[in-house]
């Protein structure tokens, strides 16, 4: 369903991806480890066009697109097909949650204000925030907002949510109910880009597991292939320095 | 010789000043109706680097920044009727320059120095929005435009409300200095009732109490505004 061919992109000097591929099929749970600056926030932010990309191909579904040069229109169609959740949520300040929810849905998506309201509770019916409509991020806890920040993406109903370290800003007590919000939209077939550092994720939910390093693919494989059989030694490395001591027993 | 403040002529004197008030509010809104949505177009351009219009909102900026507003006065006064004439006899247009009323030479540096001071205020103010809230707005599908006008400036007034307010206030005062062009405003109303009798004390105390009350009206109105337009930060849940 999504495509990505050898996509390039420097900052200044600073090479970050040094040609990456992907390839993620509808339904697929796809999450991306590695060490920080690896590029695996950059390759999702390239694939919504937050960056600009220096080369490299999208083609999603039947749209095809060069991620450098792509037109106005091809950026608004791709990004009529993806979700965003954000490291730092990045709701919108000035909205209540509702609000922020219904927003893409009433301006950026046309939908009548009344359907989207009702596709707005739901959403955060769905995140476990039926009491929060009316709250605004500032009263809301990280967790919270995040959850708000998914169910913004949810709403929207895209054939892919991408998430850029969804847990990364959030204190320890408050990542178990993100994830578990994550896995339950998991569990309902969305399709999903995750980059986490969270190991447990990978290992339960994700289909699919691609281990960047300096820009490029590393390995690939099943969550099994990666963690329990990884052929690189970089990813055995990187493994062990993220994962318990005593992770042979956990396995 | 009387002694003390004459108080017929001060109460008198205030409402003349008084009816100098809609002059002062004239070019006071005029010069913000140019200066608030040429202030917020040429921040635009130098937080988003645009060529050319960055370096030229920049120059303009120091410009006026740094050169009193008596002294603009007085150039444009004296050189703008001096232009206009040129251009009059050239084109064999039968205007009298001198006819001109003073209000358009106070519309022009008034619009002029605002719109330098707007543009400060709008460029801190937006950077205070985080770009995540611009990223986030694409990501939903909306565009640039529309992410500045519902998520953006919404924010970013919040932050310039109280520079907006005290650069209003100063455009206030510095009208005031209109009477160097002979603008019929509060200041030049009220020190002509006081050349005939002299009562020059009781002209500036008028002055000072009209400004006064106006100020704090406008500060008030804007303090009623700006509590309206952060409820988002402080509600109560």
């Amino acid at each position: 369903m999504l495509k990505i061919n050898d996509i390039h992109k420097s900052f200044g000097k600073n090479e970050i991806l040094k040609g990456v591929d992907l390839s993620i099929d509808k339904g697929d749970v796809v999450v991306i480890l590695g060490p920080s600056g690896s590029g695996k926030t950059t390759l999702l932010r390239c694939i919504n066009f937050l960056e600009r990309a220096d080369s490299g191909n999208a083609t999603f579904g039947d749209l095809q697109v060069n991620l450098h040069d792509a037109s106005k229109k091809d950026i608004h169609a791709i990004r009529q097909k993806t979700a965003f959740v954000f490291q730092n949520y990045n709701l919108f300040n000035n909205k209540t949650a509702i609000e922020n929810v219904t927003e893409g849905l009433i301006i950026g998506r046309k939908i009548p204000k009344a359907d989207a309201i009702a596709i707005g509770k739901k959403a955060l019916d769905k995140v476990g925030l039926s009491d929060k409509y009316d709250s605004y991020p500032s009263q809301l806890s990280g967790g919270q907002q995040q959850r708000v920040g998914i169910a913004r993406a949810v709403a929207l109903n895209p054939d892919i949510i991408l998430f850029d370290e969804p847990t990364s800003a959030l204190d320890p007590e408050l990542v178990g109910e993100v994830l578990t919000v994550m896995k339950n939209i998991a569990n309902e077939g969305t399709t999903m880009l995750v980059v986490t550092h969270e190991m447990s994720f990978a290992k339960d939910v994700a289909s699919h597991v691609i281990f960047m390093d300096g820009g490029v693919v590393v390995e690939e494989g099943s969550s099994h292939d990666i963690f329990v059989s990884p052929k690189e030694e970089r990813t055995k490395k990187f493994l062990k320095r993220v994962l318990p001591e005593d992770y042979t027993f956990y396995i | 010789m009387s002694e003390g403040l004459n108080y017929t002529f001060l109460i008198d004197t205030f409402f003349v000043a008084l009816s100098g008030v809609p002059i002062t509010l004239f070019v006071t809104i005029v010069a913000l109706l140019v200066a608030l949505p040429l202030g917020f177009l040429l921040a635009l351009t130098r937080i988003n680097q645009v060529p050319v219009l960055n370096w030229f909102s920049r120059i303009y900026v120091s410009f006026v920044r740094g050169t009193p507003i008596i002294i603009q006065i007085f150039i444009v006064y004296a050189s703008v009727p001096l232009i206009l004439s040129l251009f009059f006899n050239r084109y064999n247009i039968n205007i009298n320059v001198y006819d001109i009323n003073p209000i358009w030479y106070a519309f022009i540096v008034f619009s002029f120095s605002t719109t330098a001071i707007l543009i400060e205020v709008f460029r801190s103010a937006l950077s205070t929005v985080n770009k995540g809230q611009l990223e986030a707005a694409q990501s939903v599908g909306l565009s640039n435009f529309q992410a500045y006008r519902r998520i953006i400036i919404p924010q970013a007034l919040v932050v310039a409300m109280p520079n907006i307010c005290t650069a209003t206030v100063n455009l206030i005062k510095a009208t005031s200095l209109g009477y160097a062009m002979s603008l019929q405003e509060i200041t030049l109303k009220a020190k002509v009732a006081a050349n005939a009798g002299y009562n020059y004390v009781e002209a500036y105390i008028d002055i000072f109490l009209v400004y006064i009350i106006l100020c704090s009206l406008v500060e008030y109105g804007f303090k009623l505004y700006e509590k309206r337009l952060r409820r988002y930060k402080y509600a109560s849940a």
